[in-house]
């Protein structure tokens, strides 16, 4: 089973994250912001990132930079869920290293499917 | 002609630098915009819940049915999950909400800070405190709860 590691600072998000994830097989742990999410990752064991951009402490951007330079996340891949959308946020998502864009509300059968093609 | 004596309560009408009277009615108008999308979003995520609320009693009453084929009850299976997820869509709705109202009631205790330092002036503890205005357009552009878009890089 596939161990994804959603980050919200939204508690109703994180509901509704984990309730898709778990309900496609999942495994899920969650985070409340990047700086939890950070020291939870640091443990290792994650298949998939998948990250809000806007939360206290340590946004989804700065999360990302942060675990690219973590040896057991070079390659993990990160996605970004957020209500951003400009691209100007998307290039300085992709720069950061981030796998993927997906801008909120997310469809949860589009969400599956995306995570499906990204982990291998 | 006298002058009509003004207190400092009651400051002259236009007594407002007019470039600070633009940028508070700039902030006020981009508030106001804000609470229409607000007020469309709301709208559109209580339409989605009826709808999938409504569905989903239709198609549950096809499961219960004891003289409903296989078919049909697969089929309802379906539906049901289809309208589930179209709940979980819009149940997201309170993550933008609540980013769009934070970033609003940071525009309008802007505005509300800068009429009372202009009104008042200074406080018994000195200068009077602005909060600042948000430095970003707001995040939450999104007029209606359908799925966002999906970019693999």
């Amino acid at each position: 089973m596939h161990s994804i590691l959603a980050v919200d600072d939204s508690a109703s998000m994180r509901q509704m994250v984990s309730f898709t994830l778990k309900s496609a097989g999942y495994k899920v742990t969650e985070a409340v912001d990047g700086q939890d999410a950070y020291d939870k990752a640091a443990m290792g064991g994650f298949d998939l990132v998948l990250t809000d951009q806007n939360m206290p402490n340590l946004d989804g951007i700065g999360l990302t930079r942060k675990l690219r330079d973590h040896p057991n996340f070079k390659t993990t891949p990160i996605l970004i869920l957020t209500t951003e959308s400009s691209d100007q946020m998307k290039q300085a998502g992709r720069a950061a290293g981030a796998t993927g864009w997906l801008v909120k509300p997310f469809d949860p059968v589009r969400l599956i499917e995306v995570i499906r093609k990204v982990v291998r | 002609m006298n002058p009509t004596p003004t207190t400092p309560f009651e400051p002259e009408a236009g007594a407002m630098p007019l470039l600070m009277a633009a940028d508070l009615q700039d902030h006020l108008m981009v508030a106001g915009h804000d609470l229409d999308r607000l007020q469309r979003l709301l709208s559109d995520t209580c339409d989605t819940l009826l709808a999938s609320f409504h569905g989903a009693i239709q198609q549950i009453g096809t499961l219960v049915d004891p003289a409903s084929a296989a078919d049909r009850q697969a089929l309802a299976i379906d539906s049901l999950r289809e309208q589930l997820g179209a709940a979980v869509t819009a149940l997201q709705f309170q993550d933008l909400a609540s980013q769009l109202i934070a970033h609003t009631h940071q525009r309008l205790r802007n505005c509300a800070d800068q009429l009372a330092r202009d009104a008042f002036g200074p406080d018994a503890d000195g200068e009077a405190v602005v909060a600042s205005a948000p430095l970003r357009p707001n995040p939450v552009t999104q007029d209606e709860m359908d799925a966002g878009s999906v970019e693999l890089f």
